[in-house]
């Protein structure tokens, strides 16, 4: 290529845009002709480098790993920052489809603009150009942050309306939970309400995988579904409602229907539905009679949750299914046990016994049941008891997953 | 990030199984490649998948994800009703996984198998 065409190809550059002809011509003699093949790395980011290139021909993608910074073609150039100062490359430049390119030497360009200033002018200018598109992105991604901040600001304060504001008052019974989410947005959810008309309190605890926003919709959808069709599944027969009328076998036959019913539904909705997501929570939901104590649960692939009694009782409620939200024809099993005066029921999410220290071991049950040795004297208090033998195992490591809990405890009377 | 690689294999049973042989972990960093070669597999015309799991450590729920996104993949018109698949199975998941496995219910969805001739012929 003859000095005159590569004075044409920098004549196009902006960042020449006020030289002389007498300098253009001066570049061109001391610039180099290059070419990239489409994919190629021309520059790679923390690399030391004293060139800059002129685009030519083709277009090529400034970017940081897989952040893409910029897409630049003929006319426009790359580099220049290694030529005003002597720091390695800021970002990686590759090229999207065959490239041809002017590089300049660091040590050339002063060479030939040091003595005329106008060239300097215009260089100065073409950097100052730059720098005030960087800070108009940097601006406006900074809104765009703020906003999304607030949105997110929006969600968590919806979210948190999928989540009892109280716990129901039950004579006989202290019920706490506890809810700490590890983002704005959280996929644990819990729910205790009566399954009115009938006396029996819905016990819900519940993980959808995954984290974030993601995780947070499907909560919102597990809870509503499992929250209305259990009560739709009481309210149906109100007539010869559960616990007025009813004799006591069709009343315990009732209320394990209902449970069944309501956790097959939930999970064939969202299975085929949602099928395309593959989203699951996994679920304990149990029913539970406050004049008895008995207690008939489904857990659906979640967390086992503990017994502790008076009498050193500890039972684990082992999984009696699958997640919920995969599989549309899943077979649920159904258990029961009973609450005893004096017994705690604790459900709780992987984000407590997987909670990790600073040598990534984990809080895991027998640490539970340490918590639960000591002495308590409510469900609040209990739950306070696991919650400071997780900040202390934690130490300084951060919190990695949402903490949900729930100790539902008969009182003695 | 961990390092997750995968080996296919064909076997001859009553029907062709392909095998996907995955060695390390599957998490949120490595789920995608497993869907991915699962996704070409099946493309080719893989009608049955037994998943190897004997030489992965660790599976994150977006493991758990990617399998009912391959048994999805594999749904026969007419089969939805089935409990378990027939076209995904599982080999020989060890320790942590097999314990996560339980914990979740996922043998209550999927066949596992610790045989790998027992398993092919199983399809």
């Amino acid at each position: 290529m003859r000095a005159a065409e590569k004075a044409g190809i920098l004549r196009h550059c902006s960042f020449l845009g006020g030289a002389e002809d007498s300098v253009l011509e001066a570049l061109a003699g001391v610039s180099s002709l290059c070419q990239a093949a489409a994919g190629e790395t021309i520059l790679t980011k923390g690399d030391e480098g004293s060139t800059m290139y002129f685009i030519a021909s083709g277009t090529v993608r400034v970017h940081d790993g897989d952040v893409v910074l910029a897409h630049l073609g003929a006319g426009e150039v790359f580099g220049e920052m290694a030529v005003l100062d002597a720091d390695v490359r800021s970002a990686s430049v590759t090229a999207e489809n065959p490239v041809v390119l002017l590089g300049l030497q660091r040590d050339d360009l002063w060479r030939v603009v040091s003595s005329r200033s106008a060239s300097l002018k215009s260089i100065i200018a073409a950097v100052l150009q730059r720098e005030r598109g960087i800070v108009r992105d940097v601006t406006s991604r900074t809104l765009q942050v703020l906003a999304f901040e607030k949105e997110m600001e929006i969600g968590r304060r919806i979210q948190a309306d999928f989540l009892p504001e109280h716990v129901p008052e039950v004579a006989g019974w202290d019920i706490a939970a506890h809810f700490e989410a590890a983002r704005e947005v959280a996929g644990d959810f819990y729910d205790v309400f009566q399954l009115k008309p009938s006396r029996h309190l819905a016990i819900v605890i519940g993980d959808v995988c995954d984290k974030g926003v993601g995780a947070a919709l499907f909560m919102t959808l597990f809870r509503s579904l499992i929250r209305a069709t259990s009560l739709s599944g009481f309210l149906r027969r109100e007539g010869d409602a559960v616990g007025v009328d009813a004799d006591e076998a069709d009343e315990a036959a009732q209320v394990r229907k209902v449970l069944l019913d309501s956790v097959a539904t939930t999970n064939r909705y969202i299975a085929t539905t949602h099928s395309r997501s593959s989203m699951f929570a996994s679920v304990f939901f149990g029913v539970l009679d406050p004049l008895s104590g008995d207690l008939v649960y489904v857990n659906g692939g979640h967390e086992s949750p503990m017994v502790f009694g008076a009498g050193g009782r500890h039972e684990v409620l082992e999984v009696t299914g699958g997640v919920l939200g995969l599989f549309p024809f899943a077979r649920f099993g159904i258990a029961a046990t009973r609450l005893q005066p004096g017994d705690l029921l604790f459900s709780y999410t992987d984000g407590v016994n997987e909670a990790k220290n600073e040598r990534g071991e984990q809080f895991a049950e027998p640490r539970i049941r340490d918590a639960a040795a000591a002495e308590w004297t409510d469900a609040a208090g209990f739950l306070r008891q696991v919650l400071d033998g997780i900040r202390a195992f934690r130490g300084s490591a951060a919190q990695s997953d949402d903490i949900t809990m729930l100790a539902v405890r008969r009182i003695f009377y | 990030m961990a390092a997750m690689s995968i080996l296919v294999g064909q076997e001859q049973g009553k029907v062709p199984v392909t095998v996907l042989k995955v060695e390390g972990d599957i998490d949120a960093s490595t789920y995608k490649a497993l869907q991915d070669k699962a996704t070409e597999v099946i493309d080719a015309g893989a009608a049955n998948i037994l998943l190897d799991l004997g030489e992965v450590a660790y599976m994150g729920s977006a493991g758990f994800r990617a399998i009912h996104a391959i048994a999805n993949m594999l749904n026969v018109e007419g089969e939805e009703g089935m409990y378990k698949s027939h076209h995904v199975k599982l080999l020989n998941p060890r320790g942590e996984v097999a314990r996560v496995i339980k914990t979740l219910g996922f043998d209550s969805f999927l066949e596992i198998h610790q045989d790998r001739a027992a398993a092919i012929a199983s399809f």
